[in-house]
Parts: structure tokens; sequence; C-alpha cells
């Protein structure tokens, strides 16, 4: 082996590269998915009008879309006394400022309840959840696109659009906090109070406004007056995961109104399968990989194929059994694709812990540092069958020749 | 009776077809074979050796019949009772004198008995055929042609063989360090349980040896 030192440390090195390829492919892949499945998480149920699960999640967690229905707050306020609920944070959606998506509920509760990636908390970069009136709290990429800092005002539009006409510029929200990246939907969010949300909409009807609230003493209103009729949806948390099942066929049979609940996870697993083509892409590159990797055994072991013959006939010419020569490759190429695994591993795992902290805040994605999937193990398998099949191919040439064909 | 060839004939795929001569070798026994280039010398050394496979007639190498086995068999017999110097000599490049020499018995538990102690031995035979001490573990590629010559000997004489066959192995030498090897292979070599077949085109080997052989089709 040491006389082609330097060859086969090449083909460890690229043997090792394309299996780092291979394997961080895969973890980012899963990491993408797990990501991508705990967009929001430590939610047990959204409840939201009567719809499709994807429909749902699409607006309750990608803000996308619009909501078809609204849920009165007298029936999530009922659905909130039931016995199996821990929590209940109301949603309500359809403005925007700037192009954001707001979402207003109730501050601060929404931030201690809500969590993304697993279990992480949502974190604030600058600031905190305010509960006054007119607090608004900036997602990390609103507030780096807007240039928003905390103690800046914002004025939210009414629909999606950014018309003039439909701004409620009539009442100023004003940002208590400021969130650290999250990956996820939040970072594109503007979350308002929710009962500041109801003042706004004080004096529209039917999407136009019909009176201002400059005027409006806020401090004279009675209580209830700002508390909303209606919300989007609910994210709900509850006592037992035991309960969520007949839970949710309670609510889907709620006898006043028209509404349903689902689970986010399944939701978001749900859509990530229609994303599904992602996987596909993500697969297909793996195996390119793998393929070239095979191919690039197969060429060191044709390249070398001349001076291997030759050592391999002489050992022949001097007694060395054909399980002694297989023996001598078979170990060869062993060690190159044992190496190769192992770098490869301890490199991704290495640059994993590394990257974690960067992955997680910038894309919200959370590597594993598991050691080996099967998944992963079986690919190194074919790669290491390949390759020691490969590198049997002198020792058999030897063999099926004529011994002074090798030596002469 | 160390070696017994009967009816060796082969046939070249150019179609022209060598008869050999029928040779008998005992313990003890220097053969020559001469001739001139192109006469099969070479393949009649490989056909002997078991490198070659034998196309018609029979080879008995002390006891073994050469056409009842299989390769592997055969590859085994040559590993335990020839050392074969090869015209290009077949030394591994990237390994050291002591490596390439020790190849000669790595694969024969029969040679291997014949000497227990490998690198003293090893030492012996290299200073008889007349290589420096400190040869042992320079690597093949830094030596010259004449003591290449001299490690592939080594290694077809280590473990005592007991055929000795070389194919022009003072091809590359001068008249004077041809006869100054060939006394000292000789001088190597146990007469009580080895015999020699040397297979060169070079007259000056003659008186060397007790049996000399010309091929001539």
């Amino acid at each position: 082996m040491r006389s082609r030192a330097l060859p086969l440390a090449l083909v460890t090195f690229t043997l090792m590269a394309s299996m780092v390829l291979v394997l961080s492919i895969d973890r980012i892949q899963k990491a993408t998915e797990a990501g991508f499945s705990q967009s929001v998480s430590g939610v047990d149920l959204i409840i939201g009008p009567k719809s499709g699960s994807i429909e749902m999640v699409l607006y309750t967690v990608f803000h996308l879309g619009q909501p078809i229905n609204n849920v009165t707050m007298k029936t999530m306020n009922e659905i909130e006394s039931s016995p199996d609920i821990d929590w209940l944070v109301p949603i309500a959606l359809g403005d925007s400022h700037k192009g954001f998506r707001v979402v207003a509920t109730n501050l601060p509760d929404y931030f201690e309840h809500m969590r993304y990636g697993g279990d992480l908390p949502i974190l604030f970069a600058e600031g905190d959840a305010s509960s006054k009136i007119s607090a608004a709290i900036v997602g990390s990429t609103a507030a780096e696109k807007l240039g928003y800092k905390v103690g800046a005002e914002l004025f939210i539009t009414h629909g999606s659009g950014n018309a003039i006409e439909k701004s409620h510029d009539d009442f100023a929200f004003q940002i208590s906090g400021v969130l650290a990246q999250t990956g996820t939907p939040i970072d594109q969010a503007i979350f308002v109070n929710l009962r500041g949300y109801e003042l706004v909409h004080l004096g529209w009807q039917s999407g136009t406004k019909v009176f201002g609230v400059n005027n409006v003493n806020i401090e004279s209103l009675p209580d209830h007056a700002l508390d909303p009729k209606t919300v989007t949806a609910a994210f709900v948390g509850l006592k037992s995961k035991f309960k969520i099942f007949p839970f949710i066929r309670e609510i889907n049979k709620f006898p006043t109104e028209p509404i349903s609940a689902i689970i986010p996870g399944v939701a978001l697993a749900e859509l990530w399968s229609i994303v599904g083509l992602v996987e596909s892409a993500f697969n297909l590159l793996s195996w390119m990989i793998i393929l070239i990797c095979l191919i690039a055994i197969v060429t060191l072991t044709i390249a070398s194929l001349d001076s291997r013959k030759r050592e391999m006939t002489i050992l022949r010419a001097n007694g060395a059994s054909l399980f002694y020569l297989a023996r001598l490759v078979i170990f060869e190429s062993l060690v190159i694709g044992l190496t190769a695994v192992s770098g490869a591993v301890l490199f991704v795992t290495i640059a994993t812990s590394f990257a974690e902290h960067q992955l997680s805040s910038m894309l919200g994605i959370k590597l594993q540092t598991s050691f080996l999937s099967l998944d992963e193990l079986i690919v190194f398998g074919i790669i290491l069958g390949a390759g020691l099949l490969s590198s049997l191919i002198p020792a058999a040439f030897v063999y099926r020749r004529n011994l002074h064909q090798g030596l002469s | 009776m160390i070696l017994e060839t009967n009816r060796l004939e082969y046939l070249y795929s150019s179609g022209q077809t060598i008869r050999f001569p029928d040779l008998k070798i005992r313990v003890g026994d220097r053969v020559l074979v001469t001739g001139r280039s192109g006469c099969g010398k070479t393949t009649f050394l490989n056909l002997i050796a078991g490198v070659l496979k034998i196309q018609k007639g029979e080879i008995d190498l002390i006891g073994n019949r050469f056409s009842s086995l299989r390769p592997t068999s055969l590859d085994q017999i040559r590993a335990d009772h020839i050392g074969y110097v090869f015209q290009t000599l077949n030394l591994i490049p990237f390994l050291s004198v002591l490596e390439n020499v020790r190849l000669g018995i790595q694969f024969s538990h029969q040679r291997t008995s014949k000497a227990p102690e490998i690198e003293p031995e090893i030492s012996r035979i290299l200073s008889a055929l007349g290589l420096p001490k400190n040869i042992l573990n320079r690597q093949i590629s830094n030596l010259s042609i004449g003591q290449q010559q001299r490690v592939a000997c080594a290694r077809a004489l280590l473990g005592k063989p007991e055929l000795f066959l070389a194919d022009e192995p003072t091809s590359s030498l001068d008249p004077k360090s041809t006869t100054e090897f060939v006394q000292e292979l000789i001088n190597t070599f146990d007469p009580s349980k080895q015999a020699i077949l040397i297979v060169s085109h070079d007259p000056s080997m003659v008186p060397f040896f007790n049996t000399v052989i010309e091929l001539d089709n």
C-alpha cells in the first residue's frame, strides 16, 4: 500500500468528500423535514373554522392565504373553559404591515406557549412582550428589512395590500420587542396585541373605514368594548396528550358553530408530503453522489490495474494463493473505505457541532448530532461493497490468465 | 530424481511448434540450456516452472505430475520446490531487499522450515552472492541491475528449494562479472540437496556446468 500512498490518499480523500456530501445531504434533508414539521411545536391542536387541515396550517402557521371564516370569541371562550384545556391563545389574521403579515394575539401569552424546532422557546433579540394594548413585536426578518427597533411606531394596513385608504393610520402600535431569528415564518411576522387589533377595527364595517379612532378615548371605553368578537384560529395546549383525539371529535361536532381542530404535526407532515418533490430531489442528489463515489473507486482500480497485476503476479509466482491475493486487496479497500467512512463521520459530526447554532438560527434547521443512521449505514455498506468487489478485479485477472503473461 | 520431462511440445499462437528434449535432473546436477534466440529456451523453463501450462507431454517434479495438477496446486508446488530467477527478475520495486528475498519462502511452509532464522540466512546468502551487508533495507529501485540479479537469485535460493531455475541471469553483466556471479551462485547452492538449471546463450558459462543441452529446432 505504501508504494501507492499518494494515489491511495487521494482516492480516500475523494471517497471521504463524497461521503461527507452524502451524509450532509441526508442530515440536512432529515433536519429540514424535522424543522418543517416543527415550524410550530408545543401546540397540541389548532382550532379554526371548518376547513381542510393543510389550508388551516397554511394560514395559521405559514401565514399564507386567507382564512375563509372566523370563529366567534364566544366559541373560543367556551372551548377554553373545557377542563381538558391547559391553555388557549387566539390569533386574528388578515392585516399586514408593509408586506409583512400581522398576527394579532394575546401578548405575552403567545410567546410563553409557542415553541419551534422541537422545544425551542421564541426568544427576544431586543425588548420583551409587553401586555400594553399598543404593543407590537416584530419578527427578526421583518425588523431587519424595515429597520425597526424597540420603541418605533408602526401602522397596520387592512388586508394584505398597501393601499393608503386601507391603512389603520389612526392608531399607532409601538414596538416593545424584536424577536431573535427562528428560521420559521415567525421571522416574517409582526405580532400585535389582540385588543389593539380590535381597537383599530372599531370604526370598520365590511372592510371599509366608517369612522376613525383618533378621537376615541381608550380609557373611557367599557372593558368589554375591546374584547375581540371573532378570531381566525387558536393554538391550544391540552392537559393530557391522551385527550387529543376525543377532543378533536368533540370540536368537530361543536353544536353552535362549524369549527374543526387539527394536529399541527400531522398537518405539517401532510404538507411535507406535498412538497415531497424536494425530498425526491435530495434523494436523487444523494444517489448521484454515491454513483460518482463508485465511479471514483472503479476508476482508481482500473488505473492501478497494471501495477497491481504485476505485483500480484509476482506474488503468485512465489506461491501466493488466490485467497491470499483476495485478502490483500480486500484488506486494502477496507482500509480505504473505513478510513473514508470514519473521516466523513468525524468531519460531519465536528462540522455539525460548529454549524448547529448558525443553521438553527438562520434556517430553523436543527441538525441531529446522531452518529450514523440505518439509512446511512446501508449507503456506506453499498459503497464499501462496491469498493471491495472492484478491488477484486486485479486479483481475478491474475488468476484468469496464464502466469507467464504477467511476468514477461 | 528431482525433475523428469517427457516428450514436451509447445505450440505457439504463431503456429510454430517446438519439441523439447527429454530431461532428467538429479540432486547435485548443474544443467545449462543454451541455444540461439527464439529457440524456446524461456518457454522450456516456464513449462518446467509451471508458469506455462503444458500442452503436450509430461513434467514430473519430485513425484508431482504437472498435467494432473490444478493451477493453484501448481503454484504451491512451485513455491515449495522451485526457486525461479525470471529474465525480467520480477522483484517488487517498492519493497526492500529483505522483503523481496523473504517472498521466496513466504508462501511455503516447507521452505520456511528450512530457514528457521530468516534474517541471518538471507544475510548469509546475500553476502555469499557478493552483496554488501548494509543492503538489506535498501529499496530494490535503488540497486544496480547486477545487484538486483543477485537479490533475485537470493530469493530463489532461500529455503533451499530442490530445483534452482534461472533465465539468462547474467544477461546484463560484463564477462568478468558473469564469471564471478556464476561462481558465487555455484558456491551458494547446496549440491547435496539441490540442482541447478540455467538457461543462457552465453558460451562462457559452459565450463561451470556438468550437463549442457543445446536447443536447436
